[in-house]
């Protein structure tokens, strides 16, 4: 009966049209897209008039059975690439994602280069640096 | 030799960021504009007082080839931005009304503000309601204010964002008509 009653509201509360609450996949591929009037805020996060017209696109587009990728191509075809929070790892964008790591890499070796160990002496050199040890001071 | 090297690097680094600070984080690039792009077509409501001259609906297609056709997205709530544009377009539609299409595309507002707006400017341009502002997403706008214009073969050619002066409305036009 109860769990009737919870289902009759639930059904009570559901409007027409758009669904309040989207699905976590809707915001898991809105995260994905950069919210145009915004600064730094995804699609996912805003509350503005065009990020909630894009999750609902979304979620749209998921019912009609399209791709995660099919819908970031749907915003890329009308926004350009700049709508994607990632930059896309081929191009300029490359340099993006390569930058760091070969950074870090050049890193390494200066820092492998200047604590290596070093290299002893030859051995002739170091029984002359004995033998002056052991001489007395002149 | 060395010495050289690091004076290469800090220079390529302070290169790249000076050409970094020299760019416009406001300069948002219009794919349609720029590709040229044939105007993604939409059908939208007319507002109200609109509709007597032209239908219950708006079919973009139905009047594209014709003339070019100037696209603007407002709403009542971007003030002012949208207050200071809507006389210059009105002024201009009066003027080119014969050679150019003018178009006003209600986005994401509530139909009475926007009725209150159009009286208080007195706009006589066709006006669609797009409460979703779905045809927005359509032309990768960011938001409102923002002025598309179409050429006679129906491609976009410019994209205006912002409120737009009689200036610059004028220049756009010249490169759409004929």
């Amino acid at each position: 009966m109860l769990l009737a009653l919870l289902a009759l509201s639930a059904w009570a509360q559901e409007p027409a049209a758009p669904p309040p609450d989207l699905s976590p996949e809707v915001f898991a591929i809105a995260r994905e897209l950069r919210c145009p009037v915004c600064q730094g805020e995804s699609a996912a996060e805003s509350n503005s008039g065009v990020a909630v017209e894009m999750r609902r696109i979304i979620a749209e587009m998921l019912e009609e059975g399209k791709s995660k990728e099919e819908i970031k191509a749907f915003f890329v075809e009308r926004y350009g690439e700049w709508i994607l929070y990632a930059p896309p790892r081929r191009g300029v964008t490359l340099w993006v994602w390569v930058l760091p790591v070969l950074g870090l890499a050049l890193l390494g070796l200066g820092l492998f280069a200047y604590f290596r160990p070093k290299k002893p002496l030859p051995p002739e050199l170091l029984e002359e640096a004995e033998c002056r040890l052991k001489e007395p001071p002149t | 030799m060395r010495g050289w090297l690091w004076i290469l690097v800090v220079l390529a680094l302070g290169g790249l960021f000076y050409w970094g600070m020299q760019r416009n984080p406001k300069e948002l690039p219009s794919v349609l504009a720029k590709e040229r792009r044939p105007a993604p077509d939409f059908t939208l409501p007319v507002l109200p007082p609109y509709r007597g001259e032209w239908g219950e609906t708006f079919r973009l297609s139905d009047h594209l080839g014709q003339k070019p056709v100037v696209l603007n997205f407002w709403a009542s709530w971007c003030y002012p931005a949208c207050y200071e544009e809507a006389p210059v377009l009105e002024e201009a539609w009066r003027r080119y009304r014969d050679r150019a299409l003018f178009l006003g595309v209600n986005t994401q507002d509530k139909e009475a503000e926007a009725l209150r707006f159009g009286e208080q400017f007195g706009l006589t341009f066709p006006q669609v309601f797009d409460p979703r502002g779905r045809v927005g997403v359509d032309y990768g706008m960011y938001g409102v204010p923002e002025t598309f214009f179409i050429d006679r073969e129906g491609r976009v050619v410019a994209r205006h964002a912002g409120a737009i002066d009689a200036a610059t409305l004028e220049k756009y036009l010249k490169e759409v008509l004929p």
